[in-house]
């Protein structure tokens, strides 16, 4: 039997989704380690398919999101994660980790910013497939659903044009079936040019299971919609 | 060099007279009262010397009443309509030998119970789980975010001290405010927050500490009643689970003493004496340094410290630090062994603070552990690690005595035997029942009534403040708050899966002050009737339940208040003893009363019990909403008429009218034959009858927006509106009808049957509504408020 891929999650103080997207990894068929980022070493990236950055609030996300967890990565691994891609590496940043990943830019260029509510929110949104060449959504359906909980997850750019420009160019690869926090053109998640590293506000990792569903006789697939993510990045690393 | 500063002090006592340690007691904060005071006079004059500053606020604090819970201890004459009775002690008459009597029968579920900072029960072969409930009232109204963050931050740190440190995995709130359209006139005292400001401040509060420690709020409640303007009540909640075998712990003499997490500042002086008084309109102005400041990153921190440090078996003993700080926790640890303490090892937050300042500060989200020194080298390595701080204190020798030096002085001596021990109070007390008028009816359309109960504060949908919260965080909130087909509907508790179990727990909580003013001692039948209802209408075993009771009241030594808590009491034992469902941790907090320019204004005895439950397969979740067209759908147990305690009581002015009768003997075996039921896959979903009564439970269930529903059974306009302990509304697939119907003979009634023709709510003779309008006015009653 082929050895299991790795995945590698960095963790800072206020990171709180790690627990659960190891486990999702791990179901789907990664090896999974979890480093706080104190410990982090650029060889851990070495032996490494997928690297994971995972919701919560890392440094409380008291400034902007993400705006301290980007600086000591900066500090710790300085252009790591750029390289780590660019030599064929897999990146996925889920919720706070999305906002690290556009702060870090190794996203398509944009922030994000307090929901139009200003309120934090959780719940279930429907989302929309927008590309058909992400390594990470092969295996999911036009459309889906998961749940969001965040506060600053509206997708701005400098000028909305952009938003545009990325629906065009297969850059934003997810968007709400409904306005549920601003973001221009509805954008839920990006992709980099590369195809190789995705961000999304959504948490997939609450979505392994059937049973993880609001709804009691949900039953449109084997799998929570969840799983097809991370098993397409699986089937991806392994190809 | 100048001499260092003179950081503690002597206070001469032993010449004292009764009034002037009574003076003395109430200059320094204390709290005490003049026998508290001679007491402490008694030991000093053994001990043959003054005790210094940093004594005196050790001893206040250990002795609050917030800490040692000295009303529940006392010896109360008891007078309930004219009958004499003595009550040795709340807690140990009503809830410590319930539990023990119980314990008895179960030996193999129960693992703890009031001795560690939470209960334990056993979920399965490796793992257990905890529940601790705390209230934060005080802090909240005057710092309503602050008060309650820290509340929820405080009751977290609890499961994070139980055993050797258990693992946060749900959060539960319940709030007791004024209406939110009091009038800002009607508020007859300065300073005093109005209830939108309070519920907005505090749900914002628990959204800001919980969302980011990454504990899912998963259950709630929200009470409001003219009374709570004064004094909001808000309660914070956490369960946890740990391994069987961490669930116990020891400090032994050699043991290095280590304080983990947060510094220490002068945040939170005084709060245990603080939340032991009543609130004043100076109280807004004079006991702001009393309410502490949340971290949530800190705690966070400390918590991944704990947890990593517990599973490498690195921990010997561990508590939090809570009300009194480090006086408290490490008083707590070397309350047998003794030790020596050295307050200048305390990283803190400013220079300056003098010894009783750092030995008493409740600066938030700091942990004591004790621990076998050759681990200390790990931990300093964990603590960088996770970018906390872990600094020894000092250590536990064996000696019995406490000993505490700051800057090579001796400011704390004290025999820890003698320490904890305060003088048993005696109190007072008297229950007379009301009387009650025999031919109470509601007026008007039950169409009109209907509208009005489901606009109610007390029954409108809680979604706009669920949403702010993560419940979702963790990946394991099974059953949601809001659930059923559209992801909105109510639920009547939450299911939490525990990774690596398979059975899952479930939480649920009850509390029914309207019911207390005139029937206490049916309120405490009724909560826990309620409790235990739920918990197995959530799939719940009602063999494996446990529960706590949080107290709070308003003047205890007002005779009939102290009555009507006595009256409580009495019957949530009565109530957990027949049901065999322990109570296995508790919290009570006294003096929720204020003077206004009217006199003073008490809550009302309220009364919380929430609780856990184990379920064995998650087959048997089946959540509150409707699920098939063509269900027949069943009332199990019996519609009562009285109206006592009900919101169509309240909206329709009826003030005395009887409660209804809380058959146990009747429910519990309805709630052994619904748990029969659920294992057989015979439900597709049930419904409890709380606020609103038999009409809105049904209208409730529809709110999934699946089906229509017909109910063709005649129901009186009371017996839809009363809010009958132990009913329960049922959906049956047609093919389970006739095993349904076999299993509960005749305490099932069918009542009527879901249906795809319309999404309409029909009762015969009474009502037909759009479901869309009624969800309308149900689910966005908040909307403007929040």
């Amino acid at each position: 039997m082929a050895t299991r891929p790795n995945a590698l999650l960095l963790k800072f103080p206020g990171t709180n989704a790690d627990e659960e997207t190891a486990r999702a990894l791990r179901e789907v068929g990664f090896e999974t380690r979890t480093v706080p980022i104190t410990r982090v070493t650029v060889e851990d990236f070495a032996d490494t398919q997928l690297g994971v950055l995972s919701g919560g609030f890392s440094y409380g996300d008291y400034v902007m999101a993400a705006r301290f967890a980007q600086l000591e990565i900066e500090r710790r691994l300085g252009d790591t994660l750029t390289t780590f891609r660019d030599k064929g590496g897999h990146l996925l940043g889920i919720c706070n980790g999305f906002q690290t990943l556009m702060r870090l830019g190794i996203l398509p260029p944009g922030s994000l910013v307090d929901n139009v509510s200003e309120r934090f929110v959780c719940k279930w949104v429907p989302l929309e497939k927008k590309v058909s060449d992400s390594p990470f959504l092969h295996t999911l359906p036009e459309g889906f659903e998961l749940p969001i909980a965040h506060g600053e997850g509206r997708l701005v750019t400098k000028d909305p044009a952009d938003a545009e420009t990325y629906m065009k160019d297969g850059l934003a690869a997810l968007t709400y079936g409904e306005d549920v926090n601003g973001s221009y053109q509805q954008i839920a998640s990006l992709q980099d040019t590369q195809r190789r590293v995705l961000g999304l506000m959504p948490h997939p990792e609450r979505f392994i299971y059937r049973e993880q569903h609001y709804d009691r006789d949900w039953q449109q697939a084997e799998h929570g919609w969840g799983y097809y993510l991370f098993q397409s990045i699986y089937q991806t690393v392994t190809a | 060099m100048s001499p260092p500063k003179q950081t503690y002090r002597h206070i001469e006592v032993r010449s004292l007279d009764g009034d002037a340690l009574e003076r003395l007691s109430n200059d320094m904060k204390l709290s005490l009262s003049r026998e508290d005071m001679i007491e402490v006079q008694k030991y000093f004059n053994e001990a043959n010397r003054e005790p210094t500053d940093v004594e005196l606020e050790v001893i206040a604090q250990t002795w609050s009443e917030h800490c040692k819970h000295r009303i529940f201890g006392a010896l109360i004459q008891h007078e309930v309509d004219g009958v004499k009775e003595t009550v040795d002690g709340l807690f140990k008459t009503h809830i410590k030998e319930v539990t023990e009597g119980i314990w008895k029968n179960k030996p193999d579920f129960i693992l703890g119970a009031f001795v560690d900072n939470a209960g334990f029960v056993r979920l399965d072969d490796k793992v257990a789980v905890c529940l601790k409930v705390e209230t934060h009232n005080h802090p909240s109204a005057i710092e309503p975010y602050a008060g309650a963050n820290t509340g929820l931050g405080g009751v977290i740190r609890d499961i994070l001290g139980a055993g050797k440190g258990a693992k946060p995995v749900a959060s539960l709130d319940v709030f007791c405010f004024g209406s939110l359209n009091t009038k800002s006139e009607d508020i007859k005292a300065d300073d005093v927050l109005h209830p939108l400001g309070i519920m907005r401040g505090v749900v914002r509060g628990v959204r800001d500490y919980g969302n980011r420690m990454g504990i899912p709020t998963v259950s709630g409640a929200i009470q409001f009643d003219p009374a709570y303007i004064y004094n909001p009540l808000v309660f914070c909640g956490t369960a946890g689970t740990i391994p069987i075998g961490d669930i116990e712990k020891e400090v032994l003499p050699g043991h290095k003493i280590v304080a983990v997490g947060g510094r220490t500042g002068k945040d939170g002086l005084h709060g245990a004496t603080f939340s032991s008084a009543s609130l004043t309109t100076d109280s807004h102005e004079e006991d702001q340094q009393a309410v502490q400041i949340g971290n949530p990153i800190e705690e966070k921190k400390a918590c991944d410290f704990v947890l990593e440090a517990r599973d490498r078996g690195l921990i010997g003993f561990i508590t939090d630090c809570g009300a009194g700080g480090f006086s408290s926790a490490a008083g707590e640890m070397l309350s047998v062994t003794g030790g020596e303490l050295y307050l200048e090892n305390a990283p803190l937050k400013e220079p300056g603070l003098v010894s009783w300042e750092i030995f008493l500060s409740e600066s938030q989200e700091r942990m004591v552990l004790a621990v076998d020194e050759k681990h200390l080298p790990k931990l300093k390595e964990l603590a960088d690690t996770y970018e906390t701080e872990a600094v020894v204190l000092g250590h536990a020798d064996g000696s019995g005595i406490l000993k505490v030096w700051h800057e090579g002085e001796l400011v704390v001596e004290l025999d820890c035997s003698k320490l904890h021990e305060a003088p048993r109070q005696t109190r007072h007390s008297k229950w007379t029942t009301p009387s009650f008028r025999d031919d109470v009816s509601l007026e008007g359309s039950t169409a009109d009534l209907f509208k009005k109960v489901l606009g109610d504060f007390a029954v409108v949908s809680r979604e706009p403040i669920i949403r702010e919260y993560d419940h979702e965080v963790q990946g394991n909130t099974f059953l949601k708050p809001l659930g059923g087909a559209t992801g909105d509907a109510p639920q009547d508790g939450s299911v939490i899966h525990i990774d690596g179990s398979k059975p899952m727990m479930s939480m649920a909580l009850s509390l029914l002050p309207e019911w207390g003013k005139t029937a206490p001692y049916e309120m405490g039948l009724a909560c826990v009737d309620e409790c235990v209802r739920q918990l197995v209408i959530c799939g719940a075993d009602p063999k494996r339940l446990a529960l706590l009771d949080n107290f709070c009241m308003g003047n205890p030594d007002d005779e009939t208040e102290l009555g009507c808590l006595v009256e409580t009491t009495k019957g949530m034992a009565e109530a957990a003893t027949f049901y065999q469902a322990p109570f296995v941790s508790g919290k009570d907090s006294f003096y929720n009363f204020f003077e206004t320019e009217d006199g003073p204004i008490s809550v009302p005895v309220t009364l919380v019990i929430s609780g856990l439950g184990i379920i064995d397969d998650r087959k048997q979740v089946v959540g509150s909403s409707l699920r098939h067209d063509g269900s027949a759908l069943f009332v199990i147990g019996k519609m009562d008429t009285e109206l006592g305690g009900s919101v169509a009581a309240r909206v329709s002015g009826i003030t005395d009218a009887r409660v209804p009768k809380c058959d146990l003997e009747a429910n519990l075996a309805r709630y052994e034959n619904l748990y029969n039921a659920l294992q057989q896959g015979l439900v597709a979903a049930a419904h409890d009858v709380s606020e609103g009564g038999l009409i809105t439970a049904i209208a409730e269930m529809a709110f999934s927006m699946k089906v229509g529903l017909e109910i063709d059974t005649f129901f009186s306009k009371e017996q839809l509106f009363a809010e009958t302990p132990g009913c329960i509304v049922v959906e049956v697939e047609s093919t389970e009808v006739d095993d349904f119907k076999a299993l509960f003979g005749e305490d099932a009634q069918q009542i009527g049957k879901t249906t795809s023709a319309h999404k309409k709510l029909v009762i015969a003779d009474q009502i037909e509504e759009d479901l869309t309008s009624l969800k309308e006015r149900w689910q966005h009653g908040l909307t403007p408020y929040y």
